[in-house]
């Protein structure tokens, strides 16, 4: 069995979009003869990922994240390029390579809205061509793993965001796909919710070997459950590294959070090379550390030797402000 | 050995149609308000025909028009309605989800889009067509006497298939279009224009003029609601396999289109966002 | 305070309520014409689905030349009322058959807050873009067979203006009852479909209780019955009662509406949606 979960050469799509003048003489001008103008989504991507690999596709809004991931699972055909998804050509062979893969969209529910969860479940068990009592099995162990079991037997309508949103991974997990392409997955749901999935991904992923290909836009969802990050712009690849190494280099700025066991008085800060003061308010303060001019350890000393402390910490800035930097500098 | 897996591939390939089927009924029967407004509505509209053509005989129940009694004419009209409003509108199913993105979430499953589609419409629109046959019998009953066709019913159901098979595909064909253009509804409104005068909706085509009745002939809407209609309340006046034959070639011809449509149409999807 | 101060304050506050609808219209008229091209298109689909209905009449008298006394010229102008009625309410009034979604959706706030009559205000905020084409199918179908005399143009123009009113009265009516029974919009649109239909089919072929029906509680008769009674044969008791009834429905909605403004809870929206 090869090593390689999916590889893409010069991947690209492009769609024709009408432009239409203004007024009702364009309209109907644009009736007789309407002018196309190319639309470039996905520029050029070569990409390569090997089994078991939990990768991060980012990028802001129109950068090509779903029209890729579309592609990928054989929903879109390519307007040139070259794709091997689990040794498959997606648009090619759709159908057989759907058996091997899921897909979950975070925005378009595969549930059946007015029926419970269980209804979807066996549809699903069906269309998957899954043996009865394997099908029982799994499911039994997806509610358990889950905690579904209060949900299913209530029409989809009348469960929270994040209720549904556990049933929809779950469901994507009965076939035991090889590859889970999951399409913000955690899009409008709260902190803990969050957290749980992100779980639950993870551990299909140790236990089964699932390799998990993600777009987001939470840098917590990289974070956590990602172990190397793709950025694309514009349709192209811009950064393809390691998310510890992401956190290392483009993130050479610590955040330090105080508060002081009484209020702070400006101009009392001891002076340090490469730290600046960037919000202060009563007890509490922040500052940011460039950790290319001066030490993490070397400033909690001094902040120490200089104020009486009732709290500290010590965090990276958020993903969003990495991946803003990486546009800025290559865009 | 081969032919044993032949019918366990096909035998899974039915229970896959045979799941969606089920799951859209039972999706359906959540729209029971739905139901009962169209069921009145009907009940309504054969009441007025019922009126409409007691006028017409001039109350004769005896009379003999183009082969057609009035209890003939009040039960066709029964049966093409049921057949019609039976048919759910495909065109702004397919078109919300091509607009809307929708159609991704199908096209991840290991299973045909088109024929998704059928399986889901065959149990809607079989199950509507039922629902609706017996509301229309209620007036029809009432009014004109019980439906004692004999064959005829036979005939109803067998060419019944059939006919709303390719409505499926007509619809289909319209509905694919959304591949292109942004509103099919115009297209699919024409459509059921053409249902209701040349497939016969609201009047036999044998009442229909000379002229009228060589054009419709050569189209696909009399096999879809005349042709069942028809053999239901005369039967024998036409060859059933004849009939059935027809509608095959229709559904042979129309299936082509709509894969060759798919095909066209889904290389050229885009899917908007991201 | 004087008589004379009282009705120049009068006919200055009618004089402000005509400029005020003026003013709707012409912003309704104004949007409408931003998507111009999707305006002319829903326009020219009315007209041809009214045209449909009187080709499927052509073929039905072409089988039976007189019906009860109506003939095929009779229902043409049968369509051009009701048609042209419909459409210049749904034009200018365009909210007539919307009050009940409105009301139960809580989207009267609005209106409240303006210092200008309530219904008046609702009705006028919408402009049907297809009743257009209701609208000018009905002159159209005067000038192909209507009486083209004074005297025709003006009954031609009276049942307009009276088959729009009842249009307008029946739904405003049902409408309100949405202050009432919480969720009556289904059956607001079940109302409006079936009388819509109602009005379609010649009042003649009715008999007994329907037709008693039809020219008391379900007032349909009095627009399908104007080809003949205002048109045709002149029938001055038809047509005071057709007026009498116009006033009547009116009223009536407009009394309803008021009762229901003061059990108006605007939190309804909210209380769906949790």
């Amino acid at each position: 069995m090869s090593t390689v979960a999916l590889q893409t050469h010069g991947l690209s799509k492009s769609f024709a979009v009408k432009r239409k003048a203004a007024g009702l003489s364009g309209s109907l001008r644009s009736l007789w003869h309407p002018q196309w103008e190319e639309k470039v989504a996905v520029k050029r991507i070569d990409l390569k990922v090997d089994r078991g690999e939990r990768v991060a596709f980012l990028g802001p809004n129109g950068a090509g994240k779903s029209t890729t991931i579309k592609m990928l699972t054989g929903i879109l055909h390519p307007t040139s390029g070259e794709a091997e998804v689990l040794g498959l050509t997606p648009w090619r062979e759709r159908t057989k390579l759907a058996f091997r893969i899921g897909a979950v969209f975070g925005q378009k529910s595969q549930l059946w809205y007015h029926l419970p969860p269980i209804d979807t479940f066996d549809l699903i068990s069906r269309i998957y061509e899954l043996k009865r009592s394997e099908y029982l099995a799994r499911r039994a162990d997806l509610i358990d793993r889950f905690e579904l079991g209060p949900y299913l037997d209530i029409p989809v309508r009348k469960l929270s965001l994040g209720e549904r949103m556990r049933c929809e991974i779950a469901v994507s997990f009965l076939h035991r796909p090889q590859l889970l392409f999951l399409d913000e997955p955690t899009i409008g749901l709260d902190v803990v919710v969050k957290q749980r999935i992100r779980e639950l991904v993870l551990e299909a992923n140790r236990v089964e070997g699932t390799t998990v290909f993600l777009t987001s836009h939470d840098a917590g969802d990289m974070e956590e459950l990602c172990s190397r990050a793709v950025v694309i712009h514009h349709g192209g690849i811009l950064l393809d590294a390691p998310v510890d190494r992401l956190k290392r280099e483009v993130l050479s700025r610590k955040i330090i959070s105080l508060t002081l066991s009484s209020s702070f008085e400006a101009g009392t800060l001891p002076d340090l090379p490469g730290t600046e003061l960037m919000e202060s308010e009563g007890r509490r303060l922040k500052l940011a550390v460039d950790l290319k001019q001066t030490g993490i350890e070397s400033v909690v000393s001094a902040l120490i030797g200089k104020f009486r402390l009732d709290d500290m910490t010590v965090e990276d800035p958020p993903m969003e402000e990495i991946i803003t930097h990486i546009y800025g500098s290559g865009g | 050995m081969i032919d044993r897996k032949m019918q366990s591939v096909l035998s899974l390939k039915s229970k896959k149609a045979g799941a969606v089927a089920t799951i859209t009924l039972r999706q359906q029967l959540a729209y029971k308000t739905d139901f009962i407004m169209r069921s009145t509505f009907l009940l309504l509209i054969l009441f007025v025909f019922v009126q409409l053509w007691s006028s017409a005989y001039e109350g004769d129940r005896t009379r003999i028009i183009d082969g057609y009694t009035l209890k003939q004419i009040i039960w066709y009209l029964v049966f093409t309605e049921a057949i019609t409003m039976g048919v759910p509108s495909l065109c702004s199913l397919i078109e919300n989800e091509v607009k809307n993105g929708d159609i991704a979430i199908r096209l991840i499953r290991p299973i045909s889009y088109v024929g998704y589609h059928y399986a889901a419409y065959l149990a809607e629109a079989v199950f509507r067509f039922f629902i609706h046959l017996a509301v229309g019998s209620i007036i029809a009953w009432t009014f004109v006497g019980p439906p004692s066709f004999g064959w005829g019913w036979a005939g109803l159901f067998s060419l019944t298939l059939g006919a709303i098979s390719i409505a499926f595909l007509l619809n289909m064909v319209v509905a694919l279009c959304a591949f292109w253009v942004e509103e099919t509804r115009g297209m699919e409104f024409v459509l059921h224009k053409l249902q209701f005068t040349v497939g016969g909706m609201l009047l036999p085509l044998d009442l229909m003029p000379e002229w009228l009745q060589r054009i419709c002939s050569w189209l696909p809407f009399q096999a879809m609601l005349y042709f069942p209609a028809r053999t239901a309340v005369n039967y024998g006046s036409a060859s059933l396999l004849q009939q059935a034959a027809i509608q095959a070639g229709w559904i042979a011809v129309l299936a082509v289109c709509t894969v060759m449509m798919y095909r066209k149409g889904v290389a050229k999807l885009h899917v908007n966002g991201g | 305070m004087s008589t004379a101060d009282n009705e120049s304050r009068q006919a200055q506050t009618a004089l402000g309520t005509l400029r005020f609808l003026l003013t709707c219209w012409k912003v309704n008229l104004a949007s409408a014409m931003e998507y111009r091209l999707s305006f002319f298109l829903l326009a020219g689909m009315m007209f041809i689905n009214n045209f449909m209905w009187l080709f499927f009449w052509s073929l039905f008298f072409h089988r039976f030349p007189v019906v009860n006394g109506w003939s095929l010229s009779d229902v043409m102008m049968l369509w051009a009322v009701g048609a042209g009625g419909f459409g210049w309410a749904n034009m200018m009034f365009g909210n007539f058959h919307r009050i009940a979604p409105i009301v139960s959706g809580g989207q009267l706030d609005v209106y409240l807050s303006q210092p200008k009559p309530v219904l008046l205000h609702v009705l006028a905020s919408r402009m049907s873009v297809t009743a257009a084409g209701d609208f000018l199918f009905g002159l159209a179908v005067y000038a192909w067979v209507g009486e083209h005399t004074l005297s025709g143009g003006l009954r031609f123009a009276a049942g307009l203006l009276i088959s729009g009113l009842i249009f307008m009265g029946v739904m405003i009516i049902a409408g309100s009852f949405a202050f009432f029974f919480g969720n009556s919009e289904g059956i607001a649109s079940q109302v409006f479909n079936s009388f819509v239909a109602l009005s379609t089919y010649p009042a003649d072929i009715f008999r007994s209780v329907a037709k008693v029906l039809l020219f008391t509680l379900v007032p349909a008769g009095f627009i399908s019955y104007l080809p003949i009674g205002l048109l045709r044969d002149y029938n001055s008791g038809f047509v005071w009662q057709a007026a009498g009834m116009t006033v009547f429905l009116l009223a009536a909605g407009s009394l309803l509406f008021r009762a229901g403004l003061k059990r108006y809870t605007s939190g309804n929206a909210i209380a769906m949606r949790g």
